[in-house]
């Protein structure tokens, strides 16, 4: 998301609203268009009256709140008319190659009654249920890159403003969250008239887009490791990066104390009923009592400050304490690290071609390095392999069943890479280790994804997953909670070992406000006074 | 119906499984299908001549028995199982042309001997019966119509493409194609039912609030 908000503004993106025909009851459609240097991108949103009963986040939904589709360009009247009879339907409907993008979202009920009825009544709406729920709208899912007729990413891929990965996305959702603002005070005039105010700037700014996730981002994560190999990359080169300063600044130190203070602002903020994710919370709101110790102590001063925060964190603070503290390290060095965000999309589609002329001995050499923890495992042992990841029938939504519950073994994902790591490592044992890949494929076309992953691997060490994903205690929330890390998340909510809520955009300047000024920190929130 | 190319690899690697494939071979298929349709073929109806063959079931009996020359099936040989092999063993040509006899629908081949040529860095021509195709990997100078079987391949290094293939950005499969891979990709769908839509994606708390 920042990587998006620093582009628009470095490059002065304008914004404008040509299309706002809402009527009384809150339905109709409008376009909200971002115009770039060399392109404009548009976002169609159609806001919808959905009965309470089909209000849902989950894939099998059939009706929305408001759905959307960002277009490649400005749309006619007749793109308009074409969209509206496709995006309302969502995975039911078609887009085409001008689109890239089709989402939805749904109401926060409370808060959006809430807040019509503040500003309706001239009042502006209780901070404190803002605060508790973060946001009037959330998404569900997001599709792109070519999913239901949209563009394929290889038609932007190429531009500045899309080259990095969800860029698209990003924009869609920046662009949804101005249309929902200007939505809640469309409602509040239709049943306030002259009485209905407009929301103050500061509320409204600490409104994001909450977001709906469910189990389809971790088989994302499995079957694109070359991006995942480049997130995790990107991340620990600048982690790297900032651990080798040599000394740092006043102004470097200032930055830093800044982002400490205002994060912790924006973790009190940040609650929970999942019952794993509120130990981690806790452990992580005791953690930020520890820091702040240590940094009333420690000026920061001396050799290597970074490194040496770093170490001492291993010794003393929760896992979620040590990643919350490299992650801030990071911040006052925009100049090191910002760059890096160019090195995230997967531009390498030939890393997928099997080299036949490896020696075996390489390949398994690559297996031990990624998967040598698993290969004494006993993968005959129900709690080892006691999960099935399968598509279903329905809106082919992907699904985790249990292997020895359900009938559903035999439409099994090949999403299990450790398991399959130490099949075709057993298979290879047999083998003379100076045999070539080509020849051992020959005959066992079986293993053929699990060598591609292995030869992936010796070129991109961050591609696979260390831990088991088909585990009695494998927990896809861990996998969804990583990828909406990347994009910039906050508040992870889990609703339950696989099903999330988060919040995007919270803090940023809406479209008309943005500026080089405020397009970066937004994402902390300011210290009260 | 028109689809983006990534729709055109899902289907097809849906479809592949679908057909028996291993997974492995339905990326490798998928990923011909999509480079197919990219060069303007109907990728689409090429996989579906292959996978109607059933060539899966019994999948070593339509892949060269060996690496050694020429390259022979015991029954018809499947180009998935014999592409896949000739990207693997792309260095091979170095040493002179690979003959393949008995090819089913060798238009799939191309994609594959296109891997190769990028891996060498080279032009490969991939010669079918009557018929030749010329390409380095990211462009193509082959004709329209290819045979649905030939007696005799021979794929080596060299050729100089003449007119190249405009590339597409969409895919326009025949009905009867897109028909039958979705009927195979159907195959890989668990039925749904009320347990996994409860469980399985893990619902559970209201929406509704």
């Amino acid at each position: 998301m920042r990587v998006l908000t620093r582009r628009l503004a470095r490059d002065n993106w304008r914004f404008s609203t040509p299309v706002f025909e809402i009527d009384e009851a809150g339905v109709g459609r409008a376009v909200y268009v971002a115009q770039g240097p060399e392109r404009a991108y548009s976002l169609v949103a159609f806001a919808h009256d959905l009965p309470p009963e089909k209000r849902s986040d989950r894939v099998i939904a059939d009706a929305w709140d408001a759905t959307f589709t960002l277009f490649d360009g400005i749309p006619s009247e007749a793109d308009l008319d074409r969209l509206s009879c496709n995006v309302p339907l969502q995975e039911a409907g078609r887009i085409s190659e001008t689109e890239l993008s089709l989402s939805r979202a749904n109401r926060s009920v409370r808060l959006w009654t809430h807040v019509v009825e503040a500003l309706a009544d001239g009042r502006q709406p209780d901070l404190e249920q803002i605060q508790k729920v973060g946001y009037l709208m959330r998404t569900t899912a997001v599709y792109g890159s070519g999913k239901f007729g949209a563009a394929d990413r290889e038609n932007t891929a190429n531009r500045p403003e899309t080259e990095g990965p969800f860029q698209a996305e990003m924009l869609s959702v920046f662009l949804t969250r101005a249309f929902v603002r200007d939505l809640v005070e469309h409602m509040a005039r239709a049943n306030g008239g002259s009485k209905a105010v407009k929301m103050a700037p500061d509320i409204a700014r600490r409104l994001g887009i909450g977001n709906s996730t469910g189990l389809g981002m971790a088989p994302f994560l499995i079957n694109h490791p070359v991006l995942l190999n480049n997130w995790i990359m990107a991340r620990e080169e600048a982690i790297a990066r900032v651990r080798s300063v040599q000394t740092a600044t006043q102004e470097e130190i200032s930055v830093f104390r800044s982002v400490f203070d205002r994060s912790q602002v924006s973790i009190g903020q940040w609650h929970s009923e999942h019952p794993i994710q509120e130990r981690k919370l806790s452990a992580l709101k005791a953690d930020l009592g520890v820091i702040a110790d240590f940094l009333r102590h420690d000026d920061l001063t001396g050799r290597r400050p970074w490194n040496r925060l770093v170490e001492w964190s291993e010794t003393v603070l929760s896992e979620e304490g040590q990643e919350l503290l490299l992650s801030l390290i990071l911040e006052p060095y925009s100049d090191l690290v910002d760059g890096l965000s160019g090195c995230t999309a997967d531009s390498s589609p030939h890393l997928y071609e099997i080299d036949g002329a490896m020696p075996l001995a390489d390949v398994r050499q690559a297996i031990r390095d990624s998967f040598g923890w698993v290969l004494d495992l006993d993968w005959g042992a129900r709690e080892a392999c006691a999960r099935v990841w399968y598509v279903s029938e329905e809106k082919l939504e992907p699904r985790l069943g249990e292997r020895f519950d359900e009938p559903v073994a035999e439409y099994e994902q090949p999403l299990a890479p450790a398991r399959d790591a130490a099949a075709a490592y057993s298979a290879m044992a047999d083998w003379d280790t100076a045999a070539t890949t080509a020849e051992f494929l020959l005959r066992h076309p079986e293993h053929r994804h699990t060598i591609r992953r292995a030869q992936i691997s010796r070129k991109a060490p961050y591609s696979e997953i260390r831990d088991n994903t088909i585990g009695a205690s494998v927990l896809p929330i861990d996998m969804l909670r990583a990828k909406l890390s990347f994009f910039g998340a906050t508040h992870f909510d889990p609703r339950s070992d696989r099903w999330v809520r988060i919040c995007m955009y919270s803090g940023a300047p809406y479209p008309e406000d943005l500026s080089p000024e405020n397009a970066d920190f937004w994402v902390y929130p300011e210290v009260p006074e | 119906m028109n689809l983006s190319l990534n729709e055109v690899e899902g289907l097809a690697k849906r479809a592949a499984r679908g057909a028996g494939h291993h997974w492995g071979p339905a990326e490798d298929a998928a990923k011909a299908t999509r480079w197919l349709c990219l060069q303007g073929f109907d990728g689409a109806a090429a996989l579906s001549a292959v996978l109607r063959q059933e060539f899966a079931l019994r999948f070593d009996a339509h892949t060269p028995r060996d690496l050694g020359a020429p390259w022979r099936a015991h029954g018809q040989m499947c180009p998935l199982g014999a592409g896949m092999l000739l990207s693997d063993c792309s260095d091979h040509l170095g040493r002179g042309p690979i003959v393949l006899y008995d090819v089913a629908v060798p238009l799939l081949l191309l994609p594959f001997a296109g891997n190769a040529a990028r891996r060498l860095q080279t032009n490969v021509t991939v010669v079918c019966d009557e018929l030749s195709a010329t390409t380095d990997g990211e462009v193509v100078d082959a004709p329209d119509l290819w045979p649905e079987s030939a007696t005799k391949v021979i794929v080596r290094i060299g050729g100089t493409p003449g007119k190249l293939r405009a590339k597409q950005t969409r895919a326009l499969p025949a009905p009867a194609a897109l028909a039958f891979l979705n009927t195979l990709a159907q195959r890989t769908y668990a039925p749904a039912t009320e347990e996994s839509r409860r469980l399985g994606a893990g619902a559970g708390l209201s929406d509704n609030d």
